[in-house]
C-alpha cells in the first residue's frame, strides 16, 4: 500500500500540519511520499522522498496547477492513496484530484477504522465509517486528529514544476483584525476560578491563556469580585463556549459553570481537590495547587 | 445572466440522533429538518447578486431530496430566487456526494449558468465535496470556504477564510463555482408577503432516475454515536512530573501544542 | 383529518423561530428589568417589516393574507422569547383585523397599511374601564353628536400599548337609553387627538415592556367620519373581535408555557442531587409529562379553533375553551418549572420566574378564565334548551 501525501505552505513557510500527515502515514501503515508546493529553504525533516514544487512560481493557491502537480505525480508513483489536511487548502484541492481521477474521497478522517475511516458527521455529534469503493481514493484528515510525527532528516528532492495561469488569480493574504474578546469563538479558552485566589494572580491565568493562543475566562465569583470583567463570564449567566481546549484554573464545577462550558472538545481542569465534580467531565484533572502548576506549564509552554 | 444555487435540507443539529434500520445513517423520525446552514449564506448571496443585476438575469434554486426539501426550495424561493427545480429523490441520503455532484452537473451542463453557489459543506455529511466536485464536473473556475465575494463585468472577487483568522483574496472569472462559509453575509428572513408569494413560483419536478448517471464511489458501512468518553484521567505528583505529562497529553489530545 | 401544517405555515413559524431566537431572545430579560423600550420598538419595526402585524389581513390593504393558524404559530413562537413583544403583536393583529371587518374602504386604506408597514408602531383597542371589565357592555364613556363631530368624554383603562399606538379603536355609548350593549358605537381615533389624553403606565407584575395606560377622553372632538360601522352596533363587533383575539392570547400562553417547560426539563437532566440527575426522579418525571400534556392539548384546541376561524366556521366556544385551556396550563406549566428548578427558579438569574410573571395576565385579559367558561357553557347549555 502507498500513501501520497499533499504537505501544506503558507506565506513562505511549510505549515506544521505537514506533520500530521506523516502522523497519520505512520499509523496507516505502508509505504509514503510527500509532495509539497514550498521552497527549498523551507524543506520538511522527513527522510524520504520529497516531490517539491517552487511556490514562487506555482503559486501558494493556485489549485489548477496544484491539481496538475499532484496527478503528474499520481501517474509516477501510482499510489492507493492521496492524502491531504482537511484545511481550507485540503478540502479546496482534493476534490478536483478526487473528480479527476474517479476516485472516492473521505473526508475528515478522524481515525483508521476496520474496512474504512471513521468520519464525524452531523455537526460532529455522530461518526460514520466510510470505505472507497476505487481502486484509488483521496483522503482528508481532520486537523489534530493525528499525532505529529517530525522523523527529522533530510529529504531526496524531486523537483517538479508546472506552467500556466489557472482560471483563478491569487491576490493576496489579509491579516486578522484584532476584535474584542468573543469567547464563544475562542478555540481555546483559560479560565480562572475562585481557586486562583486573587485578583493580582488573573494576569498569571491571562498569560498561559495568550501563550496558548486563547482567551481569558472566568466563573462567576471571579466575576463578581470584580477581578475580571462580565463579558469573561463562562456559565448560565455568562457564555455558552465550546472551545477546542477549555483549561478550568481553581474550579469546582458548579451546574452552573459546566452548562456553559461542557461541550469543549478537551479539558483540562486544575484542582487540589482531586474530588472536585470538574473531575467528572474534565478529559485530565491535574491535582495540584493552580498557582504552583500554571506558572511550571506556562514555563514550558511558552519556551 | 443566469445563477444557481444548490441548497439541501438537513435536520436541525440540536437534535438527538439515532441510526435507522440500515445502521448506516441517521433515523430522519422525529426529526425537525431545515435548509442547511451554509447553503442560507450562498442563497442570500445569490440573491444579493440576482438583485443588483436586476432584470435579465434570473436565479434558479436546486435541491435534491424527497418531498420534504420543497418547503426549503420555498424558503430559498420566498428569499428572492425566480424559480425552482426540484430533484425528486427518495434515496438521496444514500448518494455519496460524487453522485449528487454528478446530478447538478447533470441538470446544469446544458444551461450555462455564469455563477453556481454551494455552501462550503452540509451540516449533516460535512464532506465539502459536492460544491468543487460540481465546477470540476462542469469545467468551470472554483474557489472555495468564501467569507467576502464582489462581482464586477464577469470577474468575482473572494475572500477566502483560512486558518487561523487569516483571509486570502482571489479573482475568477465566470462561469464559476463558489462555496460559502459562515460570515460571508447575515441570510435575510424570508417576509412572510414573499412566503406567501413564492407559492406561485415555478417549481420544476425532476425525477432523479433522470439525471443519475453514476455509481457511488464510496460507502458508508456504519452510522454510530462517538465513542463514549470514559471517566478522565486523574494525574497527582510532583509539579514537574505533572507538567511534562500535560504538555505530552496536550499534543497527542489536541491541536493546541505543537 | 390531516393535522400537519402547510410548507407556508411551516415557513411563517420557521421565521418567527428564528427572529425570536436571534433578536428577541438576548433582550427579553433586559426589556422586563428596565423602563428603556428602544429595542422594543427597534423590533417592532422589523416584526412589522417582515409582515407579522397583519397575518390574517388582505394583501390589498398591506397584509400577508396567511390565515389564522400561521397567526396562531407565530405568535407562540415570538412568545417562546419574549412575552410584551407577542402581545403587542397579537394586539395589532386584533386592530387591524378589526378595521378590515367593520371600517369602510377609506378606513381601511388610510390606517390598516400604516399598522401593517410598521408606520405605527402598534394600534390600540379601547374597551375596558374602570367601572366595565369582564362586562363591558357597562361602559360609561359617551360619544354625543354635535353637528358633523362626536364629542367624547370618558376613560378607558388598561389599553395595550397606548403611549406608542398610532390609532385607537374606541368603544363609546351613542344612546344611553337604549338597552345594555345596544347603544354603543366604535369608532377610530387617531393618537395625538386634541382631548385624548394618555393616563398614567400601570407597573405592573409581568410583561414589563409592553405598555399599559389609562386613556382620558377630555371633550375630545372626532368627525362623524371616525365611526366604523353603523351607529349603536359596535358592542356586536367588540364581541366578535375579541372572540379571535382569544385565539392570540392562547397561543401566547402556549408560547411562555413551552419556554418555561423546555428550560426546566433541559435543567432537570444537568443538575445533580443525591448521586444523580433529578430528572431522574419520578416526581419530575410526572412534572414533565403533565406539562407536556397539558401543553399539547392546548395547541391541538387552538390549531382547531384557528383553523376553524379561518375556514368561516363558527369558533367562539372554541376559541374560548382553548383560550381557557392554554391560558391555565402555561401557567401550571411555569410553577411546575419553578419546582424543578427550586431556589434558582426563583431568582433573576433563570428566566423561569419572568415567565410565570408573564404568564399570569394571560388567564385575565381579553376575557377572564371565569368569562370564558360562561362563553363555552353558555354555548353548551344552548344546545340542551
Ligand atoms: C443563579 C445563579 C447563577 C449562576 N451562574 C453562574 C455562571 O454563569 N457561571 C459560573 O461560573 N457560576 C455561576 N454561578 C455560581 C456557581 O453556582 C458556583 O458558585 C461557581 O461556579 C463557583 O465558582 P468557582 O468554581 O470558581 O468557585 P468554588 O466553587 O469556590 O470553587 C473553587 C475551587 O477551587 C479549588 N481551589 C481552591 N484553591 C485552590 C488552589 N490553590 N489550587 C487549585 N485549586 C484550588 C477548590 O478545590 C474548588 O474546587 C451561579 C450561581 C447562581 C446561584
Ligand atoms: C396588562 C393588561 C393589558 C390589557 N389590555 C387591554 C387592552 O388593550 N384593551 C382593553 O380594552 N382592555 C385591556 N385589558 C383589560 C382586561 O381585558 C380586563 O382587565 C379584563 O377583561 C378583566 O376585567 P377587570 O380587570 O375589570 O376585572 P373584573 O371584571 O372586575 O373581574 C374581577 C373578577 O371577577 C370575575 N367575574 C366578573 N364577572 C364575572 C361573572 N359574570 N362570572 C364569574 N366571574 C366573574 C372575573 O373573572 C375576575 O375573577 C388589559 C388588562 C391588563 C392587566
Amino acid at each position: 500500500m502507498k500513501t501520497l501525501l499533499i504537505g501544506e505552505y503558507r506565506e513562505g513557510k511549510m505549515l506544521d500540519s505537514t506533520y500530521e500527515l506523516l502522523g497519520f502515514a505512520q499509523q496507516f501503515g505502508g509505504e509514503s511520499t510527500l509532495l509539497l508546493v514550498g521552497s527549498e529553504t523551507q524543506l520538511p525533516a522527513y527522510a524520504g522522498t520529497l516531490y517539491l514544487a517552487d511556490a514562487a512560481s506555482c503559486g501558494e493557491y493556485n489549485p489548477d496547477l496544484h491539481k496538475k502537480l499532484i496527478l503528474e505525480t499520481v501517474q509516477k508513483e501510482d499510489p492507493d492513496y492521496i492524502v491531504f489536511v482537511h484545511s481550507s487548502y485540503g478540502w479546496d484541492l482534493a476534490p478536483r484530484v478526487a473528480a479527476t481521477l474517479k476516485a472516492a474521497q473521505v473526508s475528515e478522517i478522524i481515525a483508521i477504522a476496520d474496512g474504512g475511516f471513521e468520519v464525524a458527521c452531523c455537526n460532529a455529534k455522530m461518526r460514520r465509517t466510510v470505505k472507497p469503493l476505487t481502486a484509488k481514493a483521496v483522503l482528508t484528515i481532520q486537523a489534530g486528529a493525528f499525532p505529529v510525527l517530525q522523523p527529522g532528516g533530510a529529504p531526496a528532492v524531486v523537483k517538479i514544476s508546472a506552467e500556466g495561469n489557472g482560471r483563478l488569480a491569487f491576490v493576496g493574504y489579509e491579516p486578522t483584525e484584532k476584535k474584542d474578546i468573543d469567547l464563544a469563538k475562542a478555540e481555546v479558552i483559560v479560565s480562572a476560578g475562585r481557586g486562583v485566589g486573587k485578583k493580582d494572580n488573573i494576569p498569571v491565568i491571562q498569560a498561559l491563556a495568550t501563550a496558548l493562543g486563547g482567551e481569558l475566562g472566568a466563573s462567576r465569583p471571579v466575576v463578581d469580585a470584580e477581578w475580571v470583567s462580565h463579558d469573561h463570564q463562562v456559565g448560565t449567566t455568562g457564555q455558552t463556549v465550546s472551545p477546542k481546549l477549555y483549561v478550568a484554573c481553581g474550579i469546582s464545577g458548579a451546574i452552573q459553570h459546566l452548562a456553559g462550558m461542557k461541550k469543549s472538545d478537551f479539558i483540562l481542569a486544575i484542582n487540589k481537590d482531586k474530588d472536585a465534580p470538574i473531575g467528572e467531565i474534565a478529559d485530565v484533572l491535574v491535582v495540584a495547587d493552580v498557582m504552583q502548576f500554571v506558572p511550571a506549564l506556562m514555563a514550558k509552554v511558552a519556551r | 445572466m443566469k445563477l444557481l444555487v444548490c441548497i439541501k435540507q438537513v435536520p436541525d443539529m440540536e437534535s438527538r440522533f439515532k441510526p435507522d434500520a440500515s445502521g448506516i445513517w441517521y433515523n430522519e423520525a422525529d426529526l425537525a429538518f431545515r435548509m442547511n446552514e451554509y447553503d442560507e449564506y450562498a442563497v442570500e448571496q445569490a440573491v444579493q447578486l440576482r438583485e443588483k443585476l436586476g432584470e435579465g438575469s434570473e436565479l434558479t434554486v436546486l435541491s435534491i431530496g424527497p418531498d420534504r426539501v420543497v418547503e426549503a426550495i420555498k424558503k430559498a424561493l420566498a428569499m428572492g430566487c425566480d424559480n425552482a427545480v426540484h430533484v425528486q429523490d427518495t434515496a438521496a441520503s444514500a448518494k455519496d456526494p460524487w453522485q449528487i455532484a454528478s446530478i447538478i452537473a447533470g441538470y446544469a451542463k446544458d444551461k450555462s449558468f455564469d455563477v453556481i453557489f454551494t455552501g462550503m459543506q452540509s451540516q449533516d455529511r460535512g464532506s465539502a465535496q459536492v460544491g468543487v466536485t460540481v465546477a470540476e464536473l462542469l469545467g468551470v473556475a472554483c474557489t472555495t470556504t468564501i467569507v467576502g465575494f464582489a462581482y464586477d463585468n464577469g470577474v468575482i472577487t473572494a475572500k477566502r477564510e483560512l486558518e487561523g483568522g487569516i483571509k486570502g483574496a482571489v479573482t475568477l472569472n465566470t462561469p464559476a463555482l463558489v462555496t460559502c462559509q459562515l460570515g460571508l453575509n447575515v441570510p435575510r428572513y424570508p417576509t412572510l408577503p414573499n412566503i406567501m408569494k413564492a407559492k406561485k413560483k415555478e417549481i420544476t419536478a425532476i425525477p432523479a432516475a433522470d439525471l443519475t448517471t453514476s455509481e457511488s464511489l464510496a460507502a458508508t458501512t456504519s452510522f454510530h454515536p462517538p465513542a463514549k468518553k470514559g471517566g478522565g484521567i486523574v494525574l497527582e505528583g510532583d509539579v514537574g512530573e505533572l507538567v511534562d505529562k500535560v504538555i505530552a497529553i496536550l499534543k497527542d489530545k489536541t491541536a493546541v501544542l505543537r | 383529518m390531516f393535522l400537519d401544517l402547510t410548507e407556508e405555515q411551516k415557513l411563517i413559524q420557521g421565521t418567527a423561530r428564528d427572529f425570536a431566537k436571534a433578536e428577541l431572545e438576548p433582550v427579553a430579560a433586559a426589556l422586563d428589568q428596565s423602563d428603556d423600550r428602544a429595542p422594543l420598538m427597534a423590533n417592532l419595526k422589523k416584526l412589522a417589516e417582515l409582515g407579522f402585524m397583519g397575518l390574517n389581513v388582505k394583501e390589498q390593504y398591506g397584509g400577508t393574507e396567511a390565515g389564522v393558524v400561521a397567526f396562531s404559530l407565530a405568535i407562540t413562537e415570538i412568545a417562546r422569547a419574549c412575552a410584551s413583544t407577542a402581545v403587542t403583536l397579537s394586539v395589532n393583529n386584533m386592530v387591524c383585523e378589526v378595521i378590515q371587518a367593520v371600517g369602510n374602504e377609506e378606513q381601511k386604506v388610510k390606517y390598516i397599511p400604516k399598522i401593517c408597514s410598521g408606520e405605527y408602531a402598534a394600534g390600540g383597542f379601547g374597551l375596558t374601564e374602570p367601572g366595565a371589565g369582564s362586562d363591558p357592555s357597562g361602559m360609561g364613556t359617551q360619544a354625543v353628536k354635535d353637528g358633523d363631530y362626536f364629542v367624547i368624554n370618558g376613560s378607558k383603562v388598561f389599553i395595550t400599548s397606548a403611549p406608542y399606538a398610532g390609532v385607537f379603536v374606541v368603544w363609546a355609548v351613542t344612546d344611553k337609553d337604549a338597552p345594555k350593549g345596544k347603544g354603543i358605537s366604535c369608532f377610530l381615533i387617531e393618537g395625538g387627538t386634541p382631548g385624548l389624553i394618555i393616563g398614567k403606565e400601570e407597573k405592573k407584575m409581568g410583561q414589563h415592556a409592553s405598555a399599559t395606560n389609562e386613556l382620558i377622553f377630555d371633550n375630545c372632538r372626532v368627525p362623524a367620519s371616525a365611526m366604523m360601522g353603523k351607529l349603536n352596533d359596535g358592542f356586536r363587533i367588540a364581541v366578535a373581535e375579541l372572540t379571535g383575539g382569544r385565539i392570540g392570547i392562547g397561543s401566547l400562553a402556549l408560547g411562555v408555557g413551552l419556554a418555561a417547560m423546555d428550560y426546566a426539563t433541559k435543567y432537570s437532566t444537568e443538575r445533580v442531587q443525591f448521586g444523580q440527575k433529578i430528572s431522574n426522579f419520578q416526581a419530575l418525571q410526572w412534572m414533565i409529562a403533565d406539562g407536556y400534556t397539558e401543553l399539547e392539548a392546548s395547541r391541538l384546541l387552538l390549531m382547531s379553533a384557528a383553523w376553524r376561524k379561518e375556514n368561516g366556521k363558527s369558533f367562539a366556544k372554541e376559541a374560548s375553551m382553548a383560550k381557557l385551556f392554554a391560558t391555565e396550563s402555561a401557567n401550571r406549566a411555569c410553577y411546575s418549572a419553578m419546582q424543578m428548578l427550586g431556589g434558582y427558579g426563583y431568582t433573576q438569574d433563570y428566566p423561569i420566574e419572568r415567565f410565570t410573571r408573564d404568564a399570569r395576565i394571560t388567564a385575565i385579559y381579553e376575557g377572564t378564565s371565569e368569562i370564558q367558561r360562561l362563553i363555552i357553557s353558555r354555548e353548551i347549555l344552548r344546545n340542551f334548551s
